[in-house]
């Protein structure tokens, strides 16, 4: 086990740097300027009345100040070595729209994002669960059909409309207010708040979004859950179980939870990353201010720092979760077992 | 304050002046307290003074830190702030005296003296400093020093009739607050024009600390003192109880406790918060003016103002395009466009068709120009002049040209996400293919397409400028110098009567002459058409009503002059207290 771990985090250097190679050529190589859009005044123009006529005096010495300033003059292959050497130093360099430090600007928005994911992650596995082992041992059944059919109509209800209509007609406006229609707390939250008041606040902010957020992976976890269920139901070792006379709660919830439960484990490696940016649609649709916001802006500004950071970091977290979900199914799962193959 | 204000400059809009009680009742005198929810679709980038460059930073900044000279909102005069009165110009019109008042403190209770005005003009001019796109402005600039410790003389380069709202525009920044270890105290002005590369330790060394320690740490000598900014959720700044300016004649008083910029980036959203008083003004879309914001509970809660922006939206033609080199083509495009139905149609009745390139309520525009109507059998016959017939029947026009057949045909190219300017294209390219002239449209990305405006790589581009109250400079946009080099004039439009007029113009000191300039320039541009120009905007803001003085000026609202009554008054003392 020692021995593949090793051989594992050695293979992750090259698969790290091709990652960000490919990342680092797909931001630089997709068309735009950073440089240009600042002297046009920004993404505005695009959408309000023109770009601003005073900053289109700036003249090409300006841009070119403005790009050595950032090292975009420079070709390509220097500026992916000085940002590699950067990144052995743990530094992502400087947002261009503020210069900030890129960690600066991600550490500030991560809890936010973390926190909605999280929730929401713990909402779909406590949802879609016990949601599948019903399906499983209900299989064909009525109640069965109902909720299948329920998970896949909520799958395919597009999250931005979901959000804007829940925005417009629960969330004040001119029909119910039973939740705030954005921000993180009320106008007033301040620390002098009591411990629970404040609490209570970020419960109502947060809770809406996480629900919208979860609502989709209700199909998907719970398919998944009630067909690994299913195939593990019909196994001799269940047969075994239920012969030598245990009940049936202790059958499924004991016996044959924990078999089923061995894919689920795979699907963990893909949660990581989606804790970065998994939230564009909810983060922007309701003002929260988290990384998919961030990420989002930054691509249509050309803020490369930010965007290649981003990337960067959710690569990292894939590794992590596919190595964790391997791990965690040796763990699980004893008909696995690494390095030993072949003996 | 950038530029916005340069762009403030000199001259009477039409103003919208509102019906409504937006003024308060007669002999009420304005009260004191209360906060105002301000709506931001995000975040500035930064709040440096001189390195922050879009409009969000701007306004806050606006609040924080003050200027030699301001646009009065009414006159649309530059009159007096930090300097004493406006500047003592040189027979030469290259020098430029301003002295300053005594009187003046920064929000930290430190004096102000000439000392931090030079300072200000050392920070723009250093090259080092991450403002190469407010430089630009400053570029005439060649010298500034102190006379004696309120009085401080600008060199420039070349007389140039803006140079005095240039001047006038300068932020001043406190010295020992950007510059704690006076590092630019032995350096003067001419010393900072060397190359970058060749500017002694010292100047480096402030230029880094400038550009990296003070995005989020604005400190000036404005009414309002920044308080805090909550990423992605809000700024908020509050009243200076010290300000210096309080109680002095000729200076803005400010009335309301706080002010806070609440960022909501999805309009809709924006708008529900509105209505459900976590917010107390915002900028409605035009889809929100007209619907949505006309229920009764609405119209009690809140009033709704409208006002003109500077700017306009135009068909740019690429006059280098062989179909375009043709003047009486470019006319025939403007008669095709139906720009009245547009405004009503895709606007929703909120703009006005515009005809040239100045904004209309400046003086020197010209209120005698000819407005192409739309007018398609004029239009044909136009290009039946021209030579463009279909000579093949397959339906669309064609004409030899250089010994080619050439059909009509173009793309007309937007950005993506703009529905009003997809739109038009749409509109438009359906009356044209109607007529025989096979029009097509392509939406591309605002990145993208920036990028082939700047190259000239279009036959037809739809795109805006926005511009400024205050008189503008058209040399960037129409002298043929500007075609090359990525200049503003993209449409590579040359006319030797216009380079000649917008050279003098920038060295006419005298506004009625540079007005007659100015309307000549639109004559000859209105005949030639390089542009098809179609409509300016109009903003529409909701205001709640508790909120009085508050007046649509050339310059769009004020908040600066807002305030409550205090029977009205939602926030109080008590929780200001915090």
């Amino acid at each position: 086990m020692a021995a593949y771990l090793l051989q594992r985090l050695i293979l992750f250097i090259p698969t790290f740097i091709g990652i960000t190679l490919i990342c680092f050529l797909v931001v630089r190589l997709a068309p735009g300027d950073p440089a240009e859009l600042m002297a046009a005044g920004g993404l505005k123009g695009a959408s309000g009345a023109g770009i601003s006529l005073q900053k289109r005096s700036v003249v090409d010495q300006a841009l070119a100040e403005w790009r050595a300033l950032y090292g975009l003059d420079k070709p390509l292959h220097v500026q992916y070595l000085v940002w590699l050497k950067n990144l052995s130093q743990v530094d992502f360099g400087n947002s261009f729209k503020d210069r900030r430090p890129v960690w600066e600007k991600i550490r500030e928005r991560l809890p936010v994002t973390i926190k909605l994911n999280f929730f929401s992650i713990l909402l779909v596995y406590f949802v879609a669960i016990p949601l599948g082992i019903y399906s499983a041992t209900h299989a064909n059944s009525f109640g069965d059909r109902i909720t299948t059919f329920a998970a896949f109509v909520l799958f395919s209800v597009p999250l931005i409309w979901a959000a804007t209509m829940a925005i417009v007609f629960i969330c004040g406006g001119d029909f119910l207010y039973l939740f705030p229609p954005g921000g993180l707390t009320s106008i007033d939250y301040g620390p002098e708040w009591p411990l629970w008041e404040r609490i209570k606040d970020q419960t109502w902010h947060l809770f809406l979004p996480v629900v919208l957020l979860s609502y989709a992976g209700f199909a998907g976890l719970s398919r998944y859950m009630r067909s690994s269920m299913l195939e593990v139901l019909r196994q001799d070792f269940v047969q075994v179980a239920r012969a030598k006379g245990l009940s049936e709660r202790v059958v499924i919830l004991k016996h044959a939870l924990r078999n089923s439960l061995i894919p689920q484990v795979t699907i963990l490696a893909e949660i990581l990353p989606g804790l970065i940016g998994g939230s564009v649609i909810i983060e922007t649709v309701f003002s929260i201010p988290g990384l998919g916001q961030l990420g989002y802006e930054a691509v249509l500004a050309r803020d490369y720092p930010i965007v290649l950071a981003l990337l960067t970091v959710s690569a990292l977290l894939t590794l992590i979760g596919i190595l964790l979900s391997d791990i965690l199914l040796a763990v699980v799962d004893p008909r696995i077992a690494f390095g030993r193959r072949g003996q | 304050m950038r530029l916005p204000a340069i762009l403030a400059a000199i001259l009477s809009l039409t103003l919208f002046t509102i019906s409504g009680d937006g003024y308060g009742q007669p002999g009420e005198k304005p009260a004191t307290g209360d906060w105002l929810l301000l709506h931001s679709l995000s975040d500035p980038e930064q709040l440096n003074p001189l390195t922050s460059s879009d409009a969000s930073a701007s306004e806050i900044l606006g609040f924080i830190v003050e200027t030699l000279t301001v646009l009065d909102p009414r006159s649309l005069e530059h009159k007096p702030l930090i300097a004493e009165s406006r500047p003592e110009i040189s027979k030469d019109k290259r020098a430029y005296t301003f002295k300053i008042r005594r009187d003046v403190r920064f929000q930290d209770g430190r004096p102000l003296t000439g000392e931090d005005v030079l300072f200000s003009i050392k920070a723009i001019k250093c090259p080092l400093v991450d403002a190469p796109f407010l430089r630009v402005y400053y570029d005439s600039i060649v010298d500034a020093e102190l006379l004696d410790p309120y009085t401080i003389r600008f060199t420039t380069k070349e007389p140039y009739f803006l140079n005095e709202s240039v001047l006038g525009e300068i932020s001043v920044l406190p010295r020992h607050h950007y510059d704690p270890e006076n590092l630019l105290k032995n350096v003067g002005v001419r010393d900072l024009l060397h190359e970058p590369g060749k500017l002694p330790d010292n100047v480096k060394r402030f230029a880094e600390n400038f550009n990296e320690n003070y995005h989020r740490k604005p400190l000036g000598t404005g009414p309002y003192k920044f308080n805090g900014w909550k990423t992605g959720q809000e700024i908020q700044l509050v009243r200076d109880p010290n300000y210096w300016g309080t109680g002095k004649a000729g200076i803005d008083q400010p009335h309301l406790d706080r002010l806070r910029f609440r960022v909501v980036n999805n309009p809709d959203a924006a708008l529900i918060q509105l209505k459900s008083g976590d917010l107390d003004s915002m900028d409605l879309t035009p889809i929100q003016a007209v619907r949505g914001t006309g229920s009764d509970r609405f119209k009690r809660q809140f009033e709704k103002y409208e006002y003109y922006g500077p700017s306009y939206t135009y068909i740019g033609w690429n006059n280098d395009h062989p179909i375009f080199r043709d003047k009486r083509v470019r006319q025939a495009m403007t008669y095709f466009t139906n720009r009245e139905q547009m405004v009503k149609t895709i606007l929703f009745g909120l703009g006005r068709v515009v005809d040239g390139p100045i904004y209309f309520s400046r003086p020197e525009y010209d209120k005698e120009l000819y407005s192409h109507p739309y007018d398609p059998k004029k239009a044909l016959a136009i290009l039946g002049e021209a030579g463009w017939k279909d000579t093949d029947g397959d339906g669309v026009l064609d004409k030899t040209i250089d010994g080619k057949k050439v059909p009509l045909r173009f793309e007309i190219k937007v950005n993506s996400g703009n529905d009003v300017r997809k739109s038009v294209a749409l509109v438009l390219q359906n009356e044209l293919n109607k007529r025989g002239v096979a029009a097509s449209v392509r939406e591309v990305d605002w990145t993208i397409f920036l990028d082939d405006v700047k190259n000239h790589k279009f036959d037809a581009v739809i795109l805006g400028w926005s511009m400024s109250v205050s008189e503008g400079d058209n040399y960037q946009l129409w002298h043929s110098s500007q075609a090359a080099n990525k200049g503003s004039n993209h449409v590579s439009y040359k006319n030797a009567r216009v380079d000649k007029i917008l050279e003098d113009y920038r060295r006419e000191f005298d506004p009625k002459k540079r007005a007659e300039m100015s309307k000549e320039l639109q004559r000859i541009i209105n005949e030639e058409q390089p542009y098809t120009f179609l409509f300016s905007r109009k903003a529409v803001t909701a205001v709640e009503r508790r909120f009085r003085g508050v007046e649509v000026l050339a310059v769009g609202l004020r908040p600066l002059e807002w305030w409550v009554p205090l029977s009205q008054q939602k926030y109080g003392a008590k929780r200001t207290a915090n």
